[in-house]
């Protein structure tokens, strides 16, 4: 007996159907379900600061609506962020920050569920297509997904966050009540569109949008690389990636 | 409960009771070196330095038995498993590739084939600094990991693991255990370990904890 397999088509059948349309996905995975399946990464400096790029396409002055009272603490973190930021001491990176990251992730999808791997600190999301309600009550960094497919855009709505993340290493920051509508689209064989509505009472005066393209890593031995987060002699939480040499310990 | 002892033990201050893992040898002990086996002692005297204890992925064959359970996601080109534990994940490619060169980490590098209807999974590349459960059973930089997932029926995976390290053990040993399906609508949860700085007076058995 065979692990269960969704008949995903062999290699040679997708590549001959992306010159068409992208993929022929097994008809359990929904009716008009696209391939999102890749490595991607944005190719932008989102994440040293939202406000310093074109990313922000609502509201149109490209600045983060904040309420009068927010932006107090945006300018704290600001001072603060060398330290402070809670990305750069391996706090899982949040949402949608996990997106614009300087890092990859890789999309796999089956019937049930959209599943995003992050580079970063190996966080990852599930974005259930089933139907199920969303948690209530647990505050997590990456929140609580659930999507839904509109012609070929996953749609993905996810709330249950903590306040834990910020949404830059600017100090944008977010509180328990964000709640952000993702759009995924695939508009070309290496392009994946990326727009997150961005909605905060406590923090921010209305809802505002980022729109982004994602490129898909299409070299052969493309791969997610480890990111694992170690304390220094001092106590503080670094990224480390993988030793790139001969093996520990030995003088080979 | 292996990700206690894999040698399994008697219940106690230790956790819950259970029996060794180990297929082989057939007396379901790690067939350590003598060296090894004093610095498992060790280790099992400072259950504080498990670095799963300080949010350390768990390596592997140990983030196959966690307390927690592991989503299997696959398709003709990748198998990943997603651990709840840790939020740790393996992402197997099944395309043929080679083994990533000079590539030295937690997970190691994994690459997958199927053999009739068992996947086998080379892994390659892991580090060292991983221990096996929270005894203190461990590996170093020679590990080297040969996996089995075999399906017995519609709701169960027998696992296995060949592990060679020949500088920590006299020969291969066999890990094995089956993993059953977690009913229908199972979801994994956030799990998020964060290690507080010089957070070694949290952990049972630190001789800095306070009484």
């Amino acid at each position: 007996m065979r692990f269960i397999i969704p008949a995903a088509p062999a290699r040679s059948l997708r590549l001959a159907a992306a010159a068409l349309a992208f993929t022929a996905l097994p008809s359990a995975w929904g009716q008009t379900a696209t391939d999102l399946r890749g490595i991607w990464e944005a190719r932008n400096t989102a994440n040293a600061n939202l406000e310093s790029t074109h990313v922000i396409i609502d509201p149109p002055n490209g600045k983060i609506p904040y309420l009068p009272g927010a932006l107090a603490t945006r300018k704290q973190n600001f001072r603060n962020r060398a330290t402070a930021d809670p990305e750069t001491r391996c706090f899982q990176p949040g949402v949608p920050r996990a997106t614009y990251l300087s890092s990859p992730f890789q999309i796999f999808q089956n019937a049930r569920a959209v599943y995003i791997v992050y580079q970063d600190v190996h966080a990852y999301r599930i974005i259930y297509l089933d139907g199920s309600p969303h948690n209530q009550g647990l505050p997590w960094a990456m929140g609580d997904s659930r999507g839904h497919w509109e012609g070929n855009t996953l749609v993905a709505d996810v709330t249950s966050f903590s306040d834990a993340t910020w949404l830059d290493g600017a100090g944008n920051y977010h509180s328990d009540e964000l709640h952000v509508v993702e759009r995924y689209t695939r508009s070309a064989r290496d392009t994946l569109m990326y727009e997150a509505t961005i909605e905060d009472p406590l923090v921010f005066a209305r809802p505002w949008k980022i729109r982004m393209p994602l490129r898909l890593q299409t070299g052969p031995g493309a791969q997610i690389l480890e990111d694992e987060c170690v304390e220094d002699e001092r106590g503080v939480r670094q990224h480390v990636p993988p030793f790139r040499g001969g093996k520990p310990g030995t003088s080979e | 409960m292996a990700a206690f002892n894999v040698e399994g033990q008697i219940q106690g201050d230790n956790g819950p009771g259970g029996a060794s893992v180990i297929a082989d040898p057939p007396d379901g002990k790690l067939p350590y070196l003598p060296a090894a086996r004093a610095q498992a002692n060790e280790n099992a005297a400072h259950r504080e330095r498990d670095p799963v204890g300080h949010c350390h992925m768990h390596g592997v064959p140990r983030s196959m038995v966690p307390p927690f359970p592991i989503e299997i996601v696959q398709d003709s080109d990748y198998l990943a498993l997603l651990s709840e534990t840790e939020h740790s994940v393996r992402i197997i490619p099944l395309d043929g590739r080679p083994h990533l060169k000079n590539y030295w980490s937690w997970a190691g590098d994994s690459r997958g084939r199927w053999e009739g209807d068992t996947l086998l999974v080379d892994v390659a590349g892991l580090n060292g600094k991983t221990w096996l459960d929270q005894a203190g059973n461990f590996v170093d930089q020679n590990e080297h990991v040969v996996e089995r997932f075999t399906m017995t029926g519609p709701d169960t995976i027998l696992y296995e693991a060949r592990v060679d390290d020949p500088t920590v053990y006299s020969r291969p040993w066999t890990l094995r255990v089956p993993l059953r399906r977690q009913p229908q609508g199972t979801e994994l949860i956030e799990y998020d370990c964060i290690e507080g700085e010089r957070d070694e007076v949290h952990y049972p058995g630190s001789s800095s904890q306070k009484p």
